[in-house]
């Protein structure tokens, strides 16, 4: 454990340290391009040079190990003119075509340029051209120009997904980052090269041209794409989600996520139900349709003899889940509570996980474990049999393929009233008779349990669509049209009753 | 004086075994078995052997910083990339006497118990590639190499590797990676080679002079080795002199001769061509910080032109000689345009350096640039020195910066002319 000596403040870190971390340690960042704590360090950008004591010229801090009793500088005159010439020559060949570039704004060069250079360029020479625009694989695009071959995109690929698709070709100024031959960037993470890579030079064909980066706002959430439950960066602009980007949860996915969660932002955009549908009657506004919800709903429950469904999901967050309960108990007198949600899929042996629906694990903490054997299989047969006469269908998710879904379908027109709470109307808004919007997960709070059992926070980042509300207004708003007020009246207090719910139990 | 290391390059078809042996081959491999395995190294280290691929590190401390007693394979590895502007010994030790050669291999295995020897040999050397090839076979026929040789115990061999044409690939760690089948890119060290090598393993990496002067201390024995040069320079070396010269060629001379004495000796050089006048010479190889003519009085090995006012390399004693006729500033775009295409492209500074480099001594050389240009070189070169991941960057600011302190008037007079007023080539 030796202990050092950082611009003047000491630390003590693990032999074989490198001094870029102890700095970060005492809270002296040192700027670098090609250093990643998950990748190893090929020491090529040289942006991270500083003086230390124990080394001949300067050293690269990113991969020069902290001695005992090494005095390191990272703020003196020769520091920062290498820094500067880094830069500068980092620039001979660059572009600097940031008004074209997705990455302005969030780029690691124009960043430092401004910080420690800042100088106008006394390049003369002609700039060398190289590839403009490239598509590399189904998600990504290369720009050859912006690269500043820290070689991150390939150690991702080497080392992280082992998939080895990138690697360097020609020599000098004239390398450029490219597929092996007959290869893509087509792996299940491949998009988080764009993470990665420091500057405009791998940017996602998804969001490329969409927003200036800098329009975008940014809140804390996950994605919902299976029960990894990765941490992510919700980005938005004017009220809607534009990208996820995965945020550092070493618990979790560390700084990573996979492309098809990646780019399930979508849903939040895309065939969404934002109306309140009556029966026939539209362009209803909520206080009606709460209580005329109301009185379908209490009829037809007196009527149903006790055959009283609810169909919940592993999609929704814990705090819709606890209010289903309570209304599924009160509003829907003792209903049957079933599970549905998407059905299973691929995993694999990095984050995707083959449950594809991010809170299953919370269903089971809100209902207990034994509700897992009301599957969604269970409630279409009872349907098919004529034994529910009144169903609450929370999302409209379901375990089944294309057949299955038809036959669900099919068998909602056997209940007397099947009202439909959900964000997309999918294909069965049209057997619901009542179908009420409500919001995604990006819309509302929320607490997701993911499967290693990790409870984690969504926030609500866009205001809900159209008429959609939160998944607990809904039904709050309609249990106390029915005279039976939910026991809470907030996000807020929901919360805290799940948190103590969930810690009584 | 009398031939050592180039004794038998005149020798018709010393580079079979029999008449390498004819002249005194293997009798050092011989004395070697019956040494105690721990006397090599100690005697290498008397002798004041340096290595001859550019660093003059000592050999003899290389090799005893190579681990004892572990378990993995050593390795040997010979750099024969000789890919330095300037220098051409190597292929000639390579060509005509190549047995030389792989006895100082199998004595280095035997020494420091290695598992084999790769010979990394510049591409283009075909005719050095065939003859040590040739030379490996019959050494296996001859019970040389392979199992038990000799009855030593020892079981070594001995393989080559062609390169595919890079300059950085001479660079000790860039040849490893290419060895294993990558990219030729230089390491970050430390590690050395000697713990991280070829394979991972412990190698030794040396230049294929150094191995082939190895036989030839322990035939003459530590002291002569050490008498032969200049104080910590042991032994004789071979010279190379290109350029405007009246006899270039390929010269053995004591370590330490002066730089005067290999340019205008009539053993070596022969001082200028007729009528002309020498006004630069490059003392090991393009890597090497130029000398102005009135500079010459300096001994020529790895010390003394380190000192100032030389501040240079003896390098690979590649001696370069440009006289009034050339122009300096075309030699300085030359190098820098050779550096431009060499650079592995790795390290910030020296892929975009060099480039950048190239192009503004081009157009100095053109007659297109201002004068600013010429003090912003002396800049850029010093940024890429120090800073880059293996000595390549440190060469390119080096070398490259010392045709602009040497010769600044050439540069001036380019930029105020507008041209070069020198004859093409
Ligand atoms: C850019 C570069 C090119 C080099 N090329 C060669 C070469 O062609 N041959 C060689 O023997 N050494 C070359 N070297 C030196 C080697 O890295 C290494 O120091 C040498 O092979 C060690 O052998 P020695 O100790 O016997 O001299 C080169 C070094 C650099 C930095
Ligand atoms: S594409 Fe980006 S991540 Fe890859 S080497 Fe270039 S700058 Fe680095
Ligand atoms: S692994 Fe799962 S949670 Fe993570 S991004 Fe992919 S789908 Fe989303
Ligand atoms: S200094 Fe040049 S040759 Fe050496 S690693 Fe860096 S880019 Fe490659
Ligand atoms: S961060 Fe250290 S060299 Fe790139």
């Amino acid at each position: 454990m030796p202990t050092l000596t950082i611009n003047g403040k000491q630390v003590t870190v693990p032999a074989g340290t490198p001094i870029i971390r102890a700095a970060a340690q005492v809270g002296v960042n040192i700027p670098h391009f090609c250093y990643h704590p998950t990748l190893s360090t090929p020491g090529n950008c040289r942006m991270c040079l500083v003086e230390a004591s124990d080394a001949r010229g300067l050293a690269a801090s990113c991969y020069h190990k902290c001695t005992e009793g090494a005095v390191v500088n990272t703020e003196t005159a020769r520091v920062k003119a290498a820094r500067q010439a880094v830069l500068e020559f980092i620039l001979v060949n660059h572009p600097v075509d940031c008004p074209i570039c997705d990455q302005a704004g969030e780029c690691k060069l124009q960043d430092y340029y401004m910080t420690h250079d800042h100088k106008p360029s006394r390049v003369t020479t002609a700039k060398n051209s190289k590839s403009k625009a490239k598509p590399i694989g189904p998600h990504v695009v290369f720009d050859g120009e912006r690269c500043i071959l820290c070689t991150r995109c390939i150690r991702f690929c080497d080392e992280i997904t082992g998939t080895s698709e990138l690697t360097t070709e020609q020599r000098g100024d004239h390398t450029e980052i490219t597929t092996f031959p007959g290869r893509e960037l087509d792996n299940a993470y491949s998009m988080c090269v764009t993470d990665l890579c420091p500057v405009g030079a791998l940017t996602t064909r998804d969001f490329r041209f969409k927003t200036r980066v800098w329009l975008l706002s940014s809140t804390d959430s996950l994605c919902t794409g299976c029960s990894r439950g990765c941490n992510i960066h919700m980005e938005h602009h004017e009220g809607e989600v534009k990208r996820y980007r995965p945020r550092l949860n070493p618990e979790v996915n560390e700084y990573w996520m996979c492309d098809e969660g990646r780019l399930s932002y979508q849903h939040h955009n895309l065939g969404r139900t934002t109306a309140i549908r009556l029966r026939d009657q539209r362009e209803v506004q909520w206080p009606r349709a709460a209580r005329q919800t109301a009185e379908a709903l209490t009829a037809a429950v007196a009527k149903a003899n006790g055959q009283v469904a609810m169909l919940t999901s592993p999609q929704l967050s814990c705090e819709s889940l606890l209010a289903a309960r309570e209304f599924a108990s009160t509003v829907l007198g003792n209903a049957t509570v079933y599970v549905g949600g998407n059905p299973s899929g691929g995993n694999d042996a990095f984050l995707i996980t083959s449950d594809k629906n991010p809170n299953r694990a919370g269903v089971v903490q809100v209902f207990g474990p034994a509700i897992l054997a009301n599957t969604a299989y269970k409630l279409l047969e009872e349907m098919e049999q004529g034994r529910v006469q009144a169903l609450y269908l929370m999302r409209g998710e379901l375990p089944f393929d294309t057949a299955g879904r038809a036959r669900f379908a099919a068998a909602l027109s056997r209940v007397a009233l099947v009202v439909y709470q959900g964000p997309h109307g999918l294909d069965l808004e049209e057997r619901a008779h009542i179908f009420l919007p409500s919001a995604t997960h990006a819309e509302q709070d929320g607490t997701y349990v993911n499967e290693t059992g990790y409870a984690q926070a969504a926030y609500a980042a866009v205001p809900a669509m159209g008429q959609a509300l939160a998944d607990w207004d809904v039904l709050s708003r309609i249990a106390r049209a029915a005279e039976m007020p939910l026991s809470f009246d907030s996000f807020d207090a929901l919360h805290a009753t799940l948190a103590a719910t969930i810690a009584a139990e | 004086m009398e031939r050592v290391i180039t004794a038998n390059w005149h020798v018709e078809k010393a580079y079979t075994l029999s008449v390498y042996q004819q002249h005194g081959g293997f009798k050092s491999l011989k004395k070697v078995f019956g040494m105690e395995r721990g006397a090599v190294v100690p005697e290498l280290i008397k002798s004041n052997l340096r290595g001859r691929g550019g660093a003059g590190f000592p050999v003899g401390a290389k090799w005893s910083f190579l681990p004892k007693g572990t378990d993995v394979p050593k390795y040997l590895v010979v750099n024969a990339d000789e890919g330095e502007p300037g220098t051409f010994k190597d292929r000639f030790i390579m060509e005509r006497d190549p047995h030389r050669l792989m006895e100082g291999c199998i004595i280095a295995g035997f020494t420091l118990g290695l598992k084999a020897a790769y010979i990394y040999v510049r591409g283009e050397l075909v005719l050095a590639t065939r003859r040590m090839e040739a030379a490996i076979a019959e050494l296996y026929a001859a019970g040389l190499l392979g199992k038990n040789i000799q009855g030593s115990g020892l079981d070594f061999d001995i393989y080559v590797h062609r390169g595919a044409g890079a300059y950085i690939c001479g660079e000790e760690t860039a040849l490893i990676e290419s060895l294993e089948g990558k990219t030729g890119q230089p390491r970050l060290k430390p590690p050395y080679p000697a713990v991280v090598g070829v394979f991972g393993c412990p190698t030794v990496v040396n230049n294929v002079e150094s191995i082939a002067c190895v036989p030839l201390v322990i035939e003459r024995g530590a002291e002569w080795w050490a008498a032969q040069g200049s104080e910590k320079n042991g032994g004789p070396k071979i010279v190379q002199i290109s350029g405007t010269v009246k006899r270039p060629g390929t010269y053995e001379v004591p370590n330490g001769i002066s730089l005067r004495d290999v340019v205008f000796s009539d053993l070596y050089g022969g001082g200028p061509l007729d009528g002309r006048t020498i006004r630069a010479v490059i003392p090991g190889g393009t890597s090497c910080p130029v000398l102005r003519a009135d500079q010459l009085d300096v001994k020529h090995d790895f010390d003394a032109l380190k000192e100032k006012p030389f501040e240079t390399m003896a390098g690979t004693s590649g001696v370069i000689v440009m006289d009034e006729t050339v122009c300096v500033v075309r030699i300085a775009a030359r190098i820098a345009r050779f550096y431009h295409h060499e650079s592995c492209g790795q390290c910030t500074p020296c892929r975009e350096g060099t480039g950048w480099v190239s192009k503004i001594l081009d157009r100095i050389e053109a007659g297109g640039a201002k004068r600013a240009e010429v003090d912003q070189l002396l800049d850029i070169v010093n940024n890429i020195r120090g800073n880059t991941i293996c000595p390549f960057g440190d060469a390119v600011g080096m070398s490259i910066g010392a045709y602009l302190r040497q010769f600044p008037e050439e540069f001036i007079a380019h930029v105020e002319q507008g041209r070069c007023t020198y004859p093409a080539w």
